[in-house]
């Protein structure tokens, strides 16, 4: 119980007078000479116990009377769950407006009902509350009621993910810093890819129950094979969701269908494109629209350019063999702008290591002498796998290699150890492409290999930054300009850029202003799959959270110090009392009227 | 005094004199205002004509005047001297109180009472005497009816003091004893002392064959119970302390005297007793009227 005037408390003080009264009254009546006590003794066997009691009953009239009053003064309150008003209170409400947010159930955006609840909340808080406003950012804004309106109103479903078990740790640790009671608010569509990491918590939290969501597909990874198309290539387009009934992909370029196919949430689907022209093209993966849209199309970045000019000195002859495949099917033309061969050539050059063990260190010399920071090191006999992420190697086998040493970007790995590095325009193998040192030349993989090699290289350093809105990452040490709708943003090396907030493609610009890459910025693939976890994993995850389905419930949880104010009760019961003592007291008075 | 004594406040009748000065006037305008003998005795006797006013029982016309002087005049009769009565008068402590101070006490009423009772007796002939009490007999004046006992009962009502306690058992054995001879015996008392002994003395009287008249006083205090919210009641007579609250006590308290009168007028109507309860507020001359009326009934 909490007192709103407790000074007026220093009243109680009074409820002790009708007491004191009675007992200074007795103290010294004063005499008097009366003949007929005897009548008096008679009338005091016959009614003194009834007049005690009735005498006590009036005391106890009085002092409760007086002690009512005080009380109704002091204005107490009490916790309870039918109040009219509440304690003031820390209130953090998490709106998860992730993209999730926008699905359409019931005809009506998911958002709609969020905001709707969190009007409510603000509706609801008096001038002694706190109230703060997580987004799908999960930074809390501590708000006025006169703002929380328009904050609610403002926040529209985004392409991001709310991680809710941090923004409910985040929430929490808010309203436990303050003095006064509090809880969370969870506002969301309670998707079970968004509950994270288990939230313990020390404040009360509350979830509205918003339902099962509808079946949902959308994008949720595209893959473009090979980085550069000369001039052609495979985007793999991963289906993410939770509906697995296939629809059709379709792939969008300059308002032309590059291709089609079918695929279900959870199935993946490779559209081969041809005849892609040189540069970067935005093209965009679209499927069947659902009741979420925000998640049934992706930007994809493709990259075109011309068959690079190779030509192969002492690589052997699976090498050699491959490289006439290329030339003959025009993926390669005959040149020397990339020259593969046992030794370090001059532009862009494919370093193998010689047949002949005696000339490593004369390879070694050259590869210093350009500059290159890796060497040859000892040889080595086993048996590894290939491994790569940029390269069709096919899990190929490795039994003799020439451990790499140096620092370079790598390319390709056996069993964690660096099998292909890249320093700038070379690249070294440490195993020669042949079938004693490896078993890739006599795998299908190996022309597509040597092919995206190639290409790869002579296209020169063109790469694609995946993020997620928001991300904070680090573009690549040739950026200089993140090329934004509202303008330029400059780029220092080392210092990471946050992704903007809309997917799409954002292209990326050297000194010399040519685009060297791209930065693709696209949905979180988790925000697609729209099944809630179980009521019991949902409460679990979220700090033993509440379950409310509505808005009155909602915002009785969350004012948990609701309380009603006692006063108007108080007086209600003194003016009882007092018609009570009147009646009890004027019984008497009437019959000695009579 | 152009006044009737008998019918103004016995406090305002008390500052016109003393009882020996204001019994005469009392027992006048009593009598004035009564068409026969207030208290007949067993036989009447002529003593003389007055002249007839209107209101006067036509039976009582002496027709022979009326046809020898032709004029209406009214035969008078008196009583007997056969009855002897006796005034018993309570004298202890509680009747000497007043519970206010225009008011006479208990005591200074009964006192009149009996004055102007004796002084009616007497006028009729009647052997009158006075016995007054308190923890024993304080004054006895014998029945007669000689012409100087006006006087002696007179004197003995004025030299009477209040005693300091009330010994009821021993006074009323005396006073029963002293009744030897049967007659009238007029109580006077405020009764304020156990009520079986007080019955059985009464009681024992009329067994002797004596008629019984019963004055109950009460000071109008003593029926409405008043007073600041809490105090100490104490008996005169015993000292006995009561400590209530006037307020709350009103009511039993008044119950209580109800009761008590009730049973006082039950027990002495069930031993043929004649019983009066009478204010110390009330004009002798009403009071007188109803001891009349009663004794009318008793024959």
């Amino acid at each position: 119980m909490e007192f709103l005037q407790p000074l007026a408390l220093f009243g109680l003080a009074a409820a002790t007078v009708p007491a004191l009264l009675h007992l200074l009254q007795r103290r010294q009546p004063p005499t008097v000479v009366f003949p007929a006590v005897r009548y008096l003794v008679d009338a005091e066997e016959r009614h003194s116990r009834k007049l005690r009691l009735r005498n006590l009953l009036l005391l106890l009239l009085r002092t409760a009377l007086i002690a009512a009053i005080a009380f109704a003064a002091s204005r107490p309150v009490v916790p309870t769950a039918f109040g009219d008003a509440h304690a003031p209170s820390a209130v953090a409400v998490v709106l998860d407006h992730s993209l999730s947010s926008g699905a359409v159930v019931n005809g009506e955006p998911r958002i709609d009902r969020l905001r709707r609840a969190a009007h409510a909340i603000g509706r609801e808080a008096g001038a002694g509350d706190r109230l703060w406003l997580l987004g799908a950012d999960g930074t809390p804004h501590q708000l006025t009621g006169g703002e929380w309106t328009a904050a609610v109103d403002a926040l529209a479903p985004v392409a991001r993910r709310l991680d809710l078990g941090a923004a409910v740790r985040t929430a929490a640790a808010v309203v436990g810093s303050q003095s006064l009671p509090g809880a969370v608010v969870v506002l969301s569509d309670l998707q079970a890819t968004a509950l994270g990491d288990a939230a313990q918590v020390d404040v009360p939290v509350v979830l509205l129950d918003a339902g099962s969501g509808p079946g949902n597909r959308g994008v949720g990874a595209v893959r473009v094979e090979p980085e550069t198309w000369t001039p052609g290539g495979v985007v793999v387009v991963n289906v993410g969701g939770d509906d697995t009934s296939a629809v059709e992909v379709r792939l969008d370029l300059d308002g032309r269908a590059l291709g089609r196919g079918m695929a279900g949430a959870g199935g993946s689907v490779a559209l081969p494109v041809e005849g892609v022209g040189p540069g970067w093209h935005a093209a965009r993966v679209e499927l069947m629209p659902d009741e979420l849209r925000a998640d049934d199309g992706m930007a994809v970045a493709l990259h075109g350019s011309r068959p690079a000019a190779a030509s192969a000195v002492g690589g052997g002859p699976f090498v050699d063999a491959a490289l006439a495949v290329l030339t003959a099917t025009g993926r390669v033309r005959p040149g020397r702008a990339v020259v593969l061969g046992d030794r370090p050539e001059a532009g862009c050059t494919i370093v193998l290591p010689p047949a002949d063990p005696a000339r490593i260190g004369v390879v070694n010399q050259a590869l210093a002498a350009r500059g290159v920071p890796v060497r040859f090191g000892a040889r080595e006999s086993g048996e590894w796998t290939l491994a790569s992420d940029l390269f069709p190697l096919g899990a190929a086998a490795v039994r003799r290699r020439y451990r790499l040493d140096g620092d370079a970007a790598v390319l390709a790995t056996v069993g964690d150890i660096p099998w292909m590095v890249r320093a700038g325009d070379v690249v070294v193998i440490a195993s020669r492409l042949e079938e004693d040192w490896t078993e890739l030349p006599l795998r299908p993989e190996f022309v597509p290999f040597l092919d995206a090699l190639i290409n790869r290289v002579g296209a020169g350093e063109v790469w694609r930054v995946v993020a997620v809105p928001s991300e904070p990452l680090r573009l690549p040490g040739s950026a200089r300009r993140l090329l934004l709708p509202g303008g330029a943003l400059a780029v220092t090396a080392g210092v990471p850029v946050e992704a903007p907030i809309d997917p799409g493609i954002y292209f990326v610009t050297d000194a010399a202003s040519d685009t060297v890459g791209v930065l693709v910025v696209r949905a979180d693939p988790r925000e697609s799959d729209l099944r809630t976890a179980a009521p019991g994993v949902t409460r679990a995850s979220l700090g033993g959270a509440r379950l409310v389905d509505a808005e009155p419930a909602l915002t009785r949880a969350a004012f948990s110090g609701r309380r009603a104010e006692l006063t108007t009760a108080l007086l209600v019961a003194a003016l009882l009392l007092a018609v009570v003592e009147l009646m009890l007291a004027s019984v008497g008075g009437a019959r000695v009227r009579s | 005094m152009g006044e009737r004594l008998d019918l103004l406040d016995p406090y305002e009748v008390a500052q016109l004199g003393g009882i020996e000065l204001t019994a005469g006037g009392i027992v006048e305008g009593f009598l004035a205002g009564l068409h026969r003998s207030p208290f007949r005795g067993f036989s009447v006797e002529f003593t003389e004509h007055r002249p007839y006013q209107p209101g006067d029982e036509l039976r009582y016309l002496d027709w022979r005047v009326y046809a020898r002087a032709d004029r209406l005049a009214i035969k008078q009769f008196e009583a007997e001297t056969n009855l002897r009565a006796m005034l018993v008068l309570d004298a202890s402590a509680s009747m000497a109180w007043s519970g206010a101070l225009r008011r006479l006490t208990k005591l200074q009423y009964g006192q009149r009472l009996a004055a102007a009772l004796g002084l009616v007796l007497l006028r009729q002939r009647d052997a009158t005497g006075l016995i007054a009490f308190a923890e024993d007999v304080q004054a006895m004046v014998p029945a007669r009816v000689r012409s100087l006992q006006r006087w002696a009962l007179l004197k003995a009502l004025t030299a009477l003091e209040p005693g300091r306690s009330t010994a009821a058992a021993d006074a009323l054995r005396r006073v029963t004893d002293l009744l030897q001879r049967r007659g009238l015996v007029i109580f006077i008392s405020d009764l304020l002392f156990d009520q079986d002994l007080a019955l059985r003395a009464l009681q024992f009287l009329r067994h002797r064959g004596h008629q019984v008249l019963v004055f109950h006083l009460m000071d109008p205090a003593e029926l409405e119970l008043e007073g600041p919210p809490e105090v100490r009641f104490e008996d005169p007579e015993s000292g006995q302390t009561v400590v209530v609250r006037p307020r709350e006590f009103r009511t039993a308290y008044r119950e209580a005297v109800r009761r008590s009168v009730t049973a006082w007028r039950g027990a002495c109507r069930r031993s043929g007793i004649s019983y009066l309860h009478v204010r110390t507020d009330t004009p002798f001359g009403h009071v007188l009227r109803r001891a009349a009326e009663r004794r009318a009934r008793l024959g």
